[in-house]
């Protein structure tokens, strides 16, 4: 049988075209496998990102929120007026219940030494309202802030909180980065 | 009867439009929600009595600086530092020099003679032309430099992170520390709960230094013995607010405070006694939650404040009709 150079060369495309997209197709594959993680997500807030709207407490489908505050000590001035514990203009530096801000008393202020005293968050009590973080932001360094806290949230696939955040501060993030907590002044890394 | 039923129809569907809407239109959504039960007013703080306000807002500079950081004021020209630079202006707007660092400085102090320069770990001094003179990194890990003051051939740097004033000589050489503490009951040493501290020398030459935890102003002996101070708590307009005010102050010519703060920002003077005076400039002035604005003034006792948010500093002038 003679050897026909046209078919041999139409041949030799046919092959070389089937490689060329069996490579494509395992490229495309591995490339992809790379990707598959059995990581779980879970929801977390952008203390930077919020704005304080209350919407925490009163949309969360736990009750109270799976949001409470969270305190970054060390950023904290442990001052005796604090923004984030007194009302605005209190009648004393205190703890009388018409001083405090918090609408659950959820922060315990605790004397360390003269002037300084440290607040600490009841989480049991605290309902995410961000009322804390607002006077702390407003006043103060801005450490307290708002997590979600993954031992009380369900983790639905639609938060109904970040359904309605304002300003977009929640946010599907891995699980092995769950919480996003703010730092210190005197941390170089954080600035 | 054939219409009959396509009008009951059609008033049946207009009531399941009718419904559908107003369910929609009541729901909750982003922006349509209930008031916050939670909210924490702050109007009623935020506005200011316009009575009180005796400055003019004259003019801006707008400033070639992605984050300035520092202002002061020596004969008759502005001296500010941002990003990895100081810039030497006129008070047109025209800019004289413009000299370049490794770091970012934080603060800036001008003499007749020289330049200070506080970087976060150390200080570098420089002559009127720019030229370095000598440079200083005796500071621990904790140092945070926020202002920097001169007087007598002495330097005076405030260290937010080891919360002392430390003293230089013109060499770079320390020379002494000022810790703030006396054994008077109402002062406690320098609290300072954020990188705002500052110091300066009044035209008597007199030192005063911050106390922000406090909300007091102290008077020291050059030498760190405390002679007098005054506070003001209160977040009213009268008092300092907060964990750390003020953040900065500076003195008129005839030795009032012109005061400077965090948070709930605002500019006013106090009396050289610590009495309230006037309002510079209320909250309404700037954007919410940001830097508090370095202030400096000129010989004319205009104030000039650095807006770190909208980069620039803006000039205020005393009220004529005053």
């Amino acid at each position: 049988m003679e050897n026909n150079p046209k078919n041999s060369r139409r041949e030799f495309i046919r092959k070389g075209s089937r490689i060329s997209l069996l490579l494509t197709l395992g490229a495309v594959g591995g490339f992809s496998a790379r990707n598959i993680t059995h990581e779980k997500y879970v929801w977390q807030i952008d203390p930077f990102k919020c704005t304080q709207c209350g919407r925490c407490a009163t949309s969360c489908v736990m009750t109270p929120s799976a949001v409470k505050c969270l305190h970054a000590y060390d950023l904290c001035g442990y001052c005796d007026l604090c923004g984030g514990y007194l009302k605005p203009d209190p009648n004393k530096l205190s703890t009388a219940a018409e001083n405090q801000l918090c609408p659950t008393s959820a922060i315990q202020r605790k004397y360390i030494e003269e002037p300084y005293f440290e607040y600490v968050i009841n989480e049991d009590l605290c309902i995410g309202c961000a009322k804390c973080v607002k006077g702390c932001t407003s006043f103060g360094n801005g450490s307290l802030h708002l997590q979600i806290i993954h031992r009380i949230c369900l983790n639905c696939n639609e938060c109904s909180i970040a359904r309605l955040c304002p300003s977009d501060a929640i946010s599907r993030v891995r699980a092995s980065k769950p919480y996003l907590v703010k730092g210190s002044f005197t941390n170089d890394a954080k600035g | 009867m054939k219409n009959k039923g396509i009008v009951i129809f059609l008033i049946s569907l207009a009531i399941v439009i009718i419904v559908v809407v107003t369910i929609d239109y009541i729901s909750s959504k982003p922006g349509e929600l209930p008031a916050n039960p939670y909210a924490l007013g702050m109007d009623l703080f935020s506005r200011t009595d316009t009575a009180l306000i005796m400055f003019n807002e004259k003019r801006n500079l707008t400033i070639n600086f992605s984050e300035p950081t520092g202002l002061c004021i020596s004969n008759g020209k502005i001296f500010v530092v941002g990003d990895q630079k100081l810039q030497i202006i006129e008070p047109n707007g025209n800019l004289l020099k413009e000299i370049n660092f490794e770091l970012k400085p934080t603060c800036v102090f001008a003499s007749p003679d020289n330049i200070y320069i506080g970087f976060r770990k150390s200080l570098t001094i420089l002559n009127r032309e720019g030229l370095k003179i000598a440079n200083c990194n005796s500071f621990s890990d904790s140092t945070v430099i926020t202002s920097i003051t001169e007087r007598s051939g002495i330097i005076f740097v405030a260290d937010a992170g080891k919360r002392i004033v430390r003293k230089f000589d013109q060499t770079g050489k320390p020379v002494g520390e000022i810790e703030g503490k006396s054994g008077n009951d109402q002062i406690h040493g320098f609290i300072i709960p954020s990188p705002y501290f500052d110091l300066a020398f009044n035209s008597d030459g007199d030192l005063w230094i911050v106390n922000p935890g406090k909300h007091s102003l102290e008077n020291y002996t050059p030498d760190g013995k405390l002679r007098t101070w005054w506070k003001a708590t209160s977040v009213r307009i009268e008092g300092f607010s907060g964990c750390c005010n003020p953040a900065h102050f500076a003195f008129l010519p005839d030795g009032s405070f012109v005061t400077s703060e965090k948070g709930m920002i605002r500019i006013k003077v106090y009396k050289p006694s610590g009495e309230f005076l006037d309002v510079v400039a209320d909250p309404s002035k700037f954007k919410d939650n940001v830097h508090a604005p370095d202030v400096a003034v000129d010989g004319l006792g205009n104030i000039y404040a650095l807006d770190i948010d909208r980069k620039m500093i803006r000039l205020f002038v005393k009220k004529e009709n005053r």
